[in-house]
């Protein structure tokens, strides 16, 4: 069979080929649309300016933080803040920033 | 030759985009090509964060008017002169150099949007026009003239200062000039505008300058054409009742029918004023035009009755218009009946970052993400050296109109909350809290 006369139909699977090894992207990172919210604070990539540095923190230590901020009484503004969001996304965010940002003192 | 329909292939494949989007040839060596009209956080943000995010997948051209931008934000400081303008000026330079963002000094005199097929070119006063598949306007907001005699009210006369810049300098000039039994009045407008806690903080901020300059009977008029505080109201009911008792009088459900600039004049339904030291009139605001001023909706595809664009709070999209995205103050967000997404520097950086993964997400033929969260935070002046803060934060769900029923699915307010104390602390954290925004949003 020449080349020429393949039908369509019978090249879609080579359609998608092409589409998972030249031009198609992977879904944004898990996490990181809910961790952007941080960055107005804590700075784009977690090391400020702003306030404390979110960067080469922990995933564990980033959610305790989180968990600890959004249960006890408010007195700052991160108080309120954790409030914002529900525990999975807490979880997210702390998954996260540990993979993807490092300390600037590291 | 057999014809080859690029959408049908992409459906038959099972990865049409779930999104009113129409996403770009897979395997597409050229960027795709995002226009922001803009440089404001909003603008700015976007640009920023879609090449951060996307990088040689997108090439952003941001369009904006000015050479830099001059934030609304921290500038009640520099109207009592606690700071210097260029503390709040933020040009452009890193997000040329560091993001890769193509920026244009000009305005958009006209947008073709392509009639439905997602695909536009806007016009811009330097002649030039871009070409676009993907559009992002975030051009803040208008002023709404008053109802009566439109025509006698003047900014240039009297400045609202509600945007930044040469305005701020005019109303600061004024106040300089206010000496002994002068009044400082003042109007809030009628929600929703931008900034909620704004007018009440520069009530205060203007209070304490005129304490400071010890001047004898001078005082603060607060119309407020809202039926009470819109933000912070313990905060402010404290300074306003307390720290400033005699000073500031607040006059609620106040609705301005006509001012007269040049005779420092206004009339509403709480009583009339004129010949006032300081008239600082803060209209009533709506999105700011795109279009000439003759054009239907001033160039807008929609608006809704309060004259703000409605938006797809998944993708900041505007429903029958592909790829045209609308953030910050100009937008309006579906949201619960009284618990509106409020206008703010802080909001717009957060709608931006949504928006700028829902492009994304677009050009890759991927749905919208669901788990959205945007924020909102700020510190407000009290004094010249205590502030507040207020904080509120929204999740994308149900919302509810005003007897409770679910009317939709909008950005639910999960959060809403003032500083427990006006502190030292606060006015110190409110510096950080700005350098960190507007780093965020420029640099």
């Amino acid at each position: 069979m020449s080349f020429k006369a393949i039908p369509l139909r019978l090249l879609l699977p080579f359609g998608l080929l092409l589409a998972a090894t030249q031009g198609a992207h992977a879904a944004p990172p898990a996490g990181r649309l809910l961790a952007a919210q941080c960055a107005q604070c804590h700075g784009t990539s977690g090391n400020g300016p702003g306030f404390d540095e979110v960067a080469g923190k922990s995933a564990s230590e980033l959610r305790k933080d989180l968990l600890e901020m959004k249960r006890r009484p408010v007195e700052g503004i991160m108080d309120r803040q954790a409030r914002g969001y529900t525990d999975a996304q807490i979880k997210l965010i702390a998954d996260y920033l540990a993979a993807h940002t490092s300390g600037s003192t590291n | 030759m057999h014809t080859f329909n690029r959408r049908r292939f992409l459906q038959a494949a099972g990865i049409a985009s779930a999104a009113a989007a129409l996403p770009r040839a897979l395997g597409a060596a050229t960027p795709a090509r995002v226009v922001v009209v803009g440089g404001g956080f909003g603008g700015a943000t976007v640009a920023k964060y879609l090449r951060l995010w996307g990088g040689g997948q997108v090439a952003v051209t941001l369009v904006e008017p000015n050479a830099d931008h001059i934030a609304c934000i921290l500038s009640n400081l520099v109207l009592t002169g606690a700071l210097s303008m260029d503390r709040i000026s933020l040009g452009y330079n890193a997000l040329k150099t560091n993001h890769g963002v193509a920026v244009i000094q000009a305005r958009v005199t006209a947008i073709n949007y392509g009639s439905g097929t997602g695909k536009g070119r806007v016009s811009l006063s330097n002649g030039r026009s871009l070409d676009y598949d993907h559009l992002v306007l975030s051009p803040g907001i208008d002023f709404i003239a008053p109802p009566d005699d439109p025509g006698a009210w003047d900014a240039n006369v009297t400045p609202h200062a509600w945007q930044a810049g040469a305005q701020t300098l005019l109303l600061k000039k004024q106040l300089a000039s206010m000496r002994d039994h002068d009044t400082f009045l003042m109007t809030v407008p009628k929600s929703p505008y931008r900034c909620p806690p704004g007018p009440y903080e520069r009530a205060c901020v203007v209070a304490d300058y005129l304490k400071r300059k010890r001047l004898l009977f001078a005082r603060v008029v607060v119309l407020d054409a809202n039926a009470g505080i819109q933000a912070e109201p313990v905060a402010f009911g404290e300074a306003f009742n307390h720290i400033y008792k005699g000073m500031i009088e607040y006059i609620p459900d106040a609705t301005v029918s006509s001012v007269i600039s040049q005779t420092r004049s206004i009339i509403t339904s709480a009583g009339s004023w004129s010949n006032v030291r300081v008239l600082n009139y803060i209209p009533n605001q709506r999105a700011a035009a795109i279009g000439p001023a003759s054009s239907a909706n001033r160039g807008w595809p929609l608006l809704n009755a309060q004259g703000f664009v409605p938006v797809d709070p998944l993708t900041y999209g505007v429903s029958g218009y592909p790829n045209i995205h609308v953030i910050g103050d100009a937008c309006a967000v579906p949201a619960t009946d009284g618990q509106a997404v409020p206008k703010s520097g802080h909001m717009a950086n957060a709608e931006a970052k949504v928006c700028a993964d829902a492009i994304l997400r677009a050009l890759n033929g991927q749905a919208p993400d669901t788990n959205i969260a945007t924020s909102s935070a700020c510190f407000s002046p009290i004094t010249a050296t205590t502030a507040s803060w207020l904080s509120a934060n929204f999740s994308y769900g149900n919302i509810y109109d005003a007897a409770g029923k679910v009317k939709g699915k909008g950005m639910q307010r999960v959060d809403l909350g003032e500083a427990p104390k006006i502190s030292g602390d606060n006015y110190q954290d409110m510096f950080t809290w700005a350098d960190g925004l507007f780093a965020d949003s420029f640099i």
